[in-house]
């Protein structure tokens, strides 16, 4: 294993990811706290933490990173470590601050002190890893979180730890705002110095600070007020805005990853006189800092992602500081997507009046002549999924779903429903299609099933569960049993801890007293099938488990074990999958669609293969095809076998 | 075709999930800061991996700074038809992510295809290479094709080494410039397991490319 000296070199120029570079920064700042739950587009910040860990010893003698079960937990976990006087540090996706948000409205009132807290959001504009978008700055507004904007990873590196410091000062949560673009994006970092964290601290009891109710609520409020206005006054010495001077009568003020689009789109369209205010601080904002730059300009021009907010907030300052400037923002950019250096340049062309670059337009041209018959890549299941194949017999079992509505969830079975198998009807959020099929279930007689994985049913997926039990809600559950959060990346987080420990669903469903219970292998298609049947045909609730690890993990380790076997000189079971005499039914690739099975032409014929690389032998597509064409050949029929591992 | 030190330098490398895209992309990121570039900001993608994805990561460096920050490398994303080069692992991901391509682009394609499941299925056609390669001469004649993969697995016995025979036969296009071979091989050396293969695939796709396309410019 080669290891990453980038994390612990003491000076020098290094290329890091954004996310990278918090670490990097959270090393420098002295973190010893850090709790989240997986989510594109933060998760491998964690993986980078534990990574160093791993690798570097001395590090966990002062820095704990935990897997969180979910966002509300990790937050409130932050603030705990903060008020022992510590330096804590809370990653979270965009939605994950929706589920933190509970946490973090009480907290931001607290206030972090004596220690600091930093939570960083990864937004999402263009939904590149996610479900859904959101303008989550309105958070920064609404619960008075002090928001700075990264745009290279230098600054990601650089402005975690300005965060840490004004987060100490002023007694406030401050937000290090990322998106998916910043956070895996690379660039050059100039390291600066390693600071050990606390290994120890201490809470001191303080019952107004830290207990929000009347009356320390209100004073709280007044007194995170105060604070507020305190780190207002001192922005403009902070560094984090800066001004592009020039000399046109129009100017820009955007933030972040746009403000790269924004300059370049600027070269390109040779507008090089247009100023721009770079806000690396988009809340609060320094109400002179902001005045001052719109005072000699006729219009200002907003560049910002999703739904206006900077705009809204510039607006409110140049009517109350009675500045006569034309702002232009929403009505030129569009309030949805990512954006790119082609996008802002169309929009900037628009407002100065000028021709975009030709050899842009001419590549939107040819483009678009052969876009149309570009074939499909959809995201799909990996081969030998246990997940695929309970989706198989969900649709054997309903007929391809008639009358049947699939409630489905986040996790990898978020991908269900892309063609072929277009198996799920809808998505909310984090155990939103058990409470989803709840509601279905008492307003139609349409059958309904709601699917979510162990880590999303821990995440949130308990409570709907209670609910469901204590109503009897007539749907069918089905809980993918896999052993890992697999969506994310397969983290050592706390599912795998407690699976160490003895963890059971199906414990967790009996206790819960579900009337109607079965724990099945996905793998076993038939039997899973007749399952399925059977639950639709009862009434109430019923739970189908299905015990089987994540493909991924399960080859990885059946693989090792092989290796460790041969290497020994054992002679182990070789078993492989082929076709022969397929009658073209495509039961395997429209039904089961494993991405290993393929069709060939070979001289003009048609045929059906087994792609010997990708197929996992789970032996799927050998137990559900029709006309028994695939075949299962095993050499060294008498060596040792190694199934998949139990979980 | 010579680049200016202050010229912005803008790869694509598209494939598809496990291709090795990310791996390629920080390979020559890191040689990059290797040959001592000013600048270097690129994208890429995280969270399709292993699931048979389009993937798609953009590498943009700068040699020499200029003083107008103005004039510098400000993005990490490439902007539509701005691209130099692209490579890519598999035929039609050139196809799907030709946005950023304009007739200043040179291609290399491994030409090895990888059907999505709606092609096994037989509700999709899959485009044929003939045709991928009529539409990207729109573009530009300057094309360039080989099937990566088959080279490999005769060469290695197995697929990984792929996108180092890629980037090898990617390098006498002439368009990744100011990085040296010893770059390469350098990181190499630091970051990759399978050091000697790796070098070998390396080589090898840079006898490959020189063949090609001198090849072509005869013809």
């Amino acid at each position: 294993m080669i290891k990453d000296v980038r994390f612990i070199k003491s000076e020098g120029k290094v290329l890091m990811l954004g996310n990278e570079a918090l670490v990097r920064g959270c090393l420098e700042a002295g973190v010893s706290y850090v709790s989240q739950y997986p989510g594109t587009p933060t998760s491998d910040i964690g993986e980078y933490f534990h990574q160093v860990i791993r690798d570097y010893p001395e590090f966990g003698e002062y820095l704990v990173h935990h897997w969180a079960v979910n966002e509300a937990v990790a937050t409130s976990a932050c603030a705990g470590a903060a008020w022992t006087g510590c330096r804590s540090f809370n990653p979270m996706k965009h939605v994950g601050l929706n589920v933190a948000s509970d946490a973090l409205s009480v907290i931001a009132l607290n206030g972090p002190n004596p220690g600091g807290m930093v939570i960083s959001v990864g937004s999402d504009p263009g939904s590149l890893g996610s479900h859904q978008e959101q303008n989550e700055r309105f958070y920064a507004w609404m619960l008075h979180l002090p928001t700075i904007e990264p745009h290279t990873p230098q600054e990601c590196k650089d402005w975690v730890k300005v965060a840490f410091e004004l987060s100490e000062k002023f007694d406030l949560i401050m937000n290090v705002r990322t998106s998916t673009r910043s956070a895996h994006s690379r660039g050059f970092v100039e390291l600066g110095t390693l600071v050990k964290g606390k290994k120890r601290g201490e809470f001191i009891r303080n019952i107004p600070k830290y207990n929000s109710l009347p009356p320390h609520a209100i004073n709280n409020h007044i007194r995170l007020y105060e604070r507020i206005e305190k780190l207002r006054e001192i922005i403009p010495e902070l560094g984090l805005n800066k001004i592009i001077p020039g000399n046109n009568k129009v100017g820009i003020i955007t933030s972040g990853m746009p403000f790269g689009y924004t300059m370049e789109a600027l070269n390109q369209l040779e507008l090089n006189d247009v100023p721009i205010l770079k806000l690396g601080m988009v809340y609060p904002l320094n109400y002179d800092q902001i005045t001052d730059f719109m005072q000699n300009i006729e219009k200002v021009v907003i560049i910002e992602e999703l739904e206006p907010f900077l705009e809204v907030k510039i607006a409110e300052i140049a009517h109350n500081q009675r500045i006569d400037v034309e702002i232009l923002g929403q009505n030129y950019f569009p309030k949805y997507n990512e954006f790119s250096t082609g996008l802002v340049a169309t929009c900037l062309a628009k407002i100065f009046n000028k021709q975009p670059n030709e050899q842009m337009m001419k590549a939107m041209d040819y483009y678009n002549s052969y876009k149309e018959i570009i074939p499909s890549r959809f995201p799909t299941f990996c081969a030998g999924c246990p997940e695929r194949a309970t989706l198989y017999s969900i649709l054997k079992a309903t007929n391809h779903l008639e009358n049947t509505i699939i409630s489905g969830d986040i996790g990898c079975y978020v991908m269900s429903f892309f063609p072929p198998q277009q198996c799920s009807d809808l998505v909310i959020c984090m155990s939103g299609g058990i409470s989803a099929a709840i509601g279905m279930s008492t307003k139609t007689d349409q059958k309904v099933l709601a699917m979510i994985g162990d880590s999303t049913f821990f995440h949130t997926g308990m409570a709907p569960l209670a609910e469901a039990v204590g109503y009897n809600s007539n749907l069918l559950l089905i809980i993918f049993e896999n052993s890992w959060t697999a969506m994310t990346g397969h983290q050592d987080d706390v599912l795998r801890y407690l699976i160490n420990q003895g963890f059971s669903i199906e414990k967790i469903c009996k206790a819960f007293g579900v009337p109607w219970l079965r724990v099945e292998d996905s793998y076993n298609p038939k039997k899973l099938t007749r399952s399925i049947e059977e639950a639709l045909e009862t009434k109430g609730l019923k739970v189908i488990i299905i015990k089987r690890e994540c493909a991924l993990q399960a080859h990885r380790w059946r693989m090792s074990q092989v290796k460790t076997l041969q290497e020994n000189g054992e002679k182990v079971q070789d078993i492989s999958y082929y076709i022969g005499g397929c009658s073209m039914c495509y039961e395997c690739v429209r039904v089961l669609s494993c991405p290993a099975i393929r069709r060939v032409e070979t001289e003009g014929v048609e045929e059906m293969q087994i792609d010997q690389d990708r197929c996992i032998k789970c032996g799927v597509c050998y137990e559900i095809c029709p006309n028994g064409a695939i075949r299962k050949s095993i050499i060294n029929l008498f060596g040792e076998e190694v199934p998949f591992r139990e979980i | 075709m010579k680049f200016k030190e202050t010229e912005i330098i803008n790869l694509v490398i598209a494939g598809t999930a496990g291709q090795g895209v990310i791996t390629l992309k920080r390979l020559i990121e890191f040689a990059a800061q290797k040959a001592g570039v000013e600048a270097c900001f690129g994208a890429e993608q995280h969270g399709l991996a292993q699931r048979e994805g389009a993937i798609i990561s953009h590498t943009r460096y700068q040699k020499c700074l200029t003083k107008n920050p103005r004039h510098n490398l400000q993005s990490s994303l490439i902007c539509i038809g701005d691209a130099d080069l692209y490579i890519c692992m598999e035929p039609v991901e050139a196809l799907r992510q030709g946005i950023y391509a304009s007739n200043k682009t040179v291609f290399a394609l491994n030409s090895r295809t990888i059907p999505g499941i709606m092609i096994a299925a037989n509700l999709e056609e899959y485009t044929p290479l003939k045709k991928i390669v009529e539409f990207l001469n729109l573009y530009t004649d300057k094309v360039y094709y080989m099937n990566a993969t088959k080279l490999a697995l005769e060469e290695f016995n197995q697929n990984q080494q792929v996108n180092i025979v890629m980037l090898g036969f990617a390098i006498p296009t002439g368009r990744i410039p100011f990085i040296e071979i010893e770059h390469y091989e350098e990181v190499i050396k630091e970051r990759l397991p399978d050091i000697d293969s790796n070098i070998k695939a390396l080589h090898l796709g840079i006898e490959k490319g020189k063949e090609i396309i001198s090849i072509s410019k005869v013809n």
